[in-house]
């Protein structure tokens, strides 16, 4: 007779005509079955956390707790049901992770304890051994909340003593009792205001019903690595469009809304809307469900007409993806235009700490833009790698900040090429001095001619104080807007536009003629036409000039000149 | 003393407020069992007045608050997980009730309690 490995992943009918007890060896193929159902079913789980808390992927955490627990069991000839459950539940409690493991791993272990010196499982033992777990899971918490996966385990047990009436046999009774932790899991949010409010049922009863449900279906002789049709919260929905990784045929995204006009067969649903299309995800929440698919051209209005015929449709929307890829590819493109340079020209490098920044550089004639700023000083070899390739020997750097003066100061050391370093310690300072910059003149004179411009120009840098701290006089809470003029502390404020206007008026800006603010990355267009507006009419002799800087922590880098 | 300053006035929220709350949060974490004192003198009061803070300590300074837990957890159970879990829900339901960030949880685990041998 030919011994062959059962593989798990191609199920078949487990016991078609007798119904076994359960030994060691049958429940350890249970298991291993129930962990590729929760593997499967991961993403379904985690999506349901309420609790935005580190390490709080209930899913995963459930996962890993049930892979500890199979580990400990996969190489096991045992064939006590006893022994085994007790390796079962020594590996849960190693690997337990998160609230959902540690729960998990009680179960287990009361599960184990009730087939103490048992060589199989039958009816009442399962019965038996559900009731242990819950009794010690329930007891590791002073006052157990309801609604969780606590409760899933206490209906199944109920569940599972109503059934020996009617059955003796242990697969009957696991049928019974996944049908009952589906029941219990979607009572979840009626006990739990939490999970009510976020529109979930809980994670952890959801996780326990895929271990059982993953079980039942090894032995109904269904696949477990293939994830059910799941319909999520509408909350849970993820519809932001990772345009990177569109592949053709993924033309249009379609967003419908709509009202079944019968219960939905979500099944048939699936399978309809995979012959049209791909990402499909299907929400719903107070009866109204949502649909989201990504379609080929010419058969964007297939999946509105199909909704069409099942409900009432309450909204559709229709997004053509390849013009927004395109137009992301264009702007990347075109997004920086340096400026070429001749062999005896003058090169110029800016330092420059955000897209927006770089490209009013590249504009204003630099040859290279190093990536950095205030908290990302830029290497030497950064610095250097920028402009060894340049076809010219005279270089000027311009580090736009006190810290990296000295690290562009270094390069001049590692280069055979001629470099010179215009101090410039700000961002508005460096654009200063590129105005002057000549690229065909005599360096010396360049050079001198940009130190020059540099005092021209007045620098204002908006940013968070990230502590509470007292500099200069000026008393600042952390979290505030602090507002530094040419480098020193000046103003702080809880408010934006306050702290703008506050440091206008310390940089004496009505003796001035031009006012750029380059807004920074955490900063919406919104807001800052609303602060640029305050602006204008405090300052209507001035000329006021908005740019997005897209510079990290600093809300506004403003030019006064 | 925490305090914030409103239009109207100040709303000043006292340390043994804020151990209230995690004390009801750590009794509600899975694997905790009790709480118990830092030390036996306190010990003594608290069996006689049933405190609502009972084995919570709240340090407050410089808008930081950090928090020290003496628990009891039920033998058996992974420690570790149970003392990230209970570190975890105070922190998150101190600071869903005061929309203020807690800066550390400390747990201290004082002990075990056995329900069941294995």
């Amino acid at each position: 007779m030919d011994i062959e490995e059962q593989s798990i992943h191609t199920p078949k009918q487990l016991f078609p005509n007798q119904k076994y007890p359960i030994d060691g060896q049958v429940f350890k193929t249970l298991i291993e079955s129930s962990l590729i159902w929760l593997r499967t079913n991961q993403q379904a789980v985690n999506v349901l956390n309420v609790f935005p808390v580190p390490d709080g992927d209930t899913g995963t955490n459930m996962v890993l707790t049930m892979q500890a627990a199979c580990d400990e069991i996969t190489n096991s000839p045992e064939r006590n049901i006893g022994k085994l459950t007790h390796m079962v539940a020594h590996g849960a409690l190693m690997g337990a992770r998160g609230n959902s493991g540690v729960i998990l791993s009680q179960l287990w272990r009361g599960f184990a304890r009730a087939l103490d010196n048992y060589e199989i499982m039958d009816g009442q033992l399962l019965v038996n051994a559900l009731h242990q777990g819950r009794n010690t899971a329930y007891k590791g918490v002073v006052r157990p909340v309801e609604g969780t996966i606590l409760t899933v385990a206490k209906d199944i047990t109920t569940e599972a003593e109503s059934s020996l009436a009617d059955t003796q046999d242990p697969y009957d009774i696991l049928e019974r009792i996944v049908t009952a932790a589906d029941a219990s899991v979607l009572r979840t949010p009626d006990l739990l205001p939490v999970l009510k409010e976020a529109g979930v049922v809980d994670a952890g009863g959801k996780g326990l019903f895929i271990i059982l449900e993953g079980m039942l279906r090894y032995i109904k002789g269904l696949a477990l690595d293939v994830a059910l049709a799941a319909v999520q919260p509408l909350a849970a929905m993820k519809l932001e469009n990772i345009l990177d990784s569109l592949e053709p045929g993924q033309d249009f995204e379609v967003v419908v809304d709509f009202h079944p006009n019968q219960d939905l067969n979500i099944p048939q649903f699936y399978e309809d809307l995979q012959r049209m299309g791909t990402s499909i995800q299907l929400g719903e929440g107070d009866g109204i469900y949502r649909m989201h698919i990504h379609v080929p051209a010419d058969s964007e209005y297939v999946p509105i007409q199909y909704i069409k015929s099942l409900g009432v449709v309450t909204k559709a929307a229709i997004e053509n993806l390849r013009e927004q890829l395109e137009n992301i590819e264009h702007e990347r493109v075109s997004s920086l235009q340096f400026t070429p340079v001749e062999p005896g020209q003058i090169a110029t490098i800016a330092v420059a700490p955000g897209p927006g920044i770089a490209r009013v550089f590249a504009s204003l004639g630099v040859s290279a833009i190093v990536e950095g700023g205030q908290t990302m000083n830029p290497s030497t070899q950064e610095i250097l790698n920028a402009f060894e390739n340049l076809p010219t020997d005279q270089v000027i750097i311009l580090p736009n900040n006190k810290n990296i003066i000295l690290t562009a100061q270094a390069v001049v050391q590692l280069t055979v090429k001629h470099v010179t370093v215009i101090p410039s310690t700000s961002i508005p300072q460096g654009m200063a001095a590129m105005m002057r910059l000549i690229s065909t003149g005599d360096v010396k004179e360049v050079v001198a001619d940009m130190n020059a411009a540099m005092s021209d120009v007045e620098t204002g840098e908006i940013t968070t104080a990230t502590r509470s701290v007292e500099i200069d006089g000026v008393n600042v809470k952390e979290g505030q807007f602090i507002c530094l003029l040419n480098g020193k502390l000046v103003l702080a404020s809880n408010n934006l536009k306050d702290a703008t206007l506050g440091l206008l008026n310390k940089a004496h800006t009505d003796h001035f003629e031009l006012i750029t603010l380059f807004y920074g990355a955490d900063i919406s267009r919104l807001e800052v036409d609303a602060i640029a507006d305050t602006i204008r009419k405090e300052f209507p002799q001035q000329e006021i000039e908005v740019q997005d800087g897209g510079q990290p922590h600093y809300q506004f880098i403003i030019s006064i000149e | 003393m925490n305090s914030e300053n409103t239009p109207l006035g100040r709303v000043t929220i006292s340390p043994r407020a804020i151990a209230t709350i995690a004390h009801q949060a750590a009794r509600q974490s899975y694997g905790v069992v009790g709480l118990t004192s830092k030390n036996l003198m306190e010990g003594i009061t608290q069996v006689i007045v049933k405190d609502p803070t009972h084995g919570i300590e709240v340090k407050y300074d410089d808008q930081k608050i950090s928090i020290d837990i003496y628990v009891i957890i039920e033998y058996g159970t992974r420690i570790k997980s149970v003392a990230s879990s209970v570190s975890n829900t105070i922190k998150f339901n101190v600071e869903k009730a005061l929309g203020m960030p807690v800066e550390q949880v400390n747990v201290h685990v004082r002990g075990l309690r056995v329900s069941d041998t294995d």
